[in-house]
């Protein structure tokens, strides 16, 4: 029981607020604030630096802000990971729904037909910049450059012809053995053709010499 | 001689199936590349059945009946070869016997001397 009285006794007591102020008739504004003694542990608006005088004021200031920068990256990656990883399974979801869907927007067809008039129309100029370069060139050098197509084609016909040498075996059918024989067949006439055409320019160029 | 169209008769020779003689024999021993003829008419012999043999021996022109000496000369040197010579015995035989053309009867004749030979 004397227990209890104590309590009371201490409750009952008057708390002091750190906070109160005295108004008194003044002129002066500043004068509310005054705490009567009761200041803050931390001074708010003090200036940090006053008492460095020696040391280079905007290299501390520089240092504290990257620490506070610092401060404020560690405590947003965690929400910036989880919102990253949200959003990408918002578009995992988006995409497979659209691939799953049959969607028709009556907009794409024109979408996809401007496209192609597009690809079109770059083609043809392109076509046109080739035809006008190769009518401006020398009869001569549309020679060559028929000559470097035939030479191109051969040099594809037998890489596709090694690819295919790969592949060669007696567990392929009869008929493919037979066709890339053909194949072959017609690949050698063709080159002996060329060598044939390729001679004869040359002896005719020589008997005009 | 073309190292694809090689690979490509020598899948053929090893090939089960019969109707790989017939490509050899329209492909292979009609060819103009006496290589080639060569290289099919050995494929035809390593066959060692009665359809292969009978192309390189009762058909004139081909194989043991080759114009070219080298394509001719190949293929008696593959039958020599085989180990098995009872099917090559047999169509020579045959060929002796039956052939029309005086030509095969003598190169066959020729090739079963050998044979006797060896």
């Amino acid at each position: 029981m004397a227990n209890v009285n104590k309590v009371e006794l201490n409750l009952s007591r008057k708390i002091v607020n750190p906070f109160k102020t005295t108004r008194k008739s003044t002129t002066n504004p500043f004068k509310f604030n005054d705490f009567e003694g009761n200041t803050l542990d931390v001074a708010i608006c003090a200036d940090v630096f006053e008492g460095t005088k020696g040391v280079n004021k905007l290299k501390m200031i520089s240092s504290s802000v990257i620490g506070s920068v610092t401060k404020i990256r560690k405590s947003i990656t965690e929400p910036i990971v989880n919102f990253a990883n949200r959003v990408k399974d918002v578009i995992t979801g988006a995409w497979d729904y659209a691939k799953n869907t049959n969607v028709e927007i009556a907009g794409l067809k024109n979408i996809s037909e401007s496209i192609h008039n597009a690809g079109k129309g770059i083609s043809e100029s392109i076509s046109g910049i080739r035809q006008s370069i190769y009518d401006s060139m020398p009869p001569l050098l549309h020679k060559d450059i028929a000559d470097i197509g035939r030479d191109i084609l051969a040099s594809c016909s037998s890489l596709i012809s090694i690819h295919n040498h790969e592949k060669i075996s007696s567990a392929m059918p009869v008929e493919s053995l037979e066709a890339l024989w053909k194949k072959e067949i017609s690949l050698m006439a063709e080159q002996e053709t060329k060598k044939i055409a390729l001679s004869s320019d040359k002896s005719m160029k020589a008997q005009v010499a | 001689m073309n190292k694809n169209i090689a690979e490509i008769i020598d899948a053929l020779g090893a090939h089960e199936d019969i109707s790989s003689i017939g490509v050899l024999e329209e492909l292979g021993t009609n060819s103009p590349d006496n290589e080639i003829r060569e290289y099919t008419s050995r494929a035809l012999v390593r066959k060692n059945i009665h359809d292969s043999l009978k192309v390189v021996i009762i058909n004139q022109g081909k194989g043991i009946n080759d114009l070219s000496p080298s394509v001719a000369m190949s293929t008696i040197n593959e039958i020599l070869s085989l180990k098995d010579k009872s099917e090559v015995i047999k169509i020579l035989d045959d060929t002796i016997n039956m052939h029309s053309d005086e030509t095969v009867k003598e190169n066959a004749r020729s090739v079963k001397s050998l044979l006797a030979l060896s």
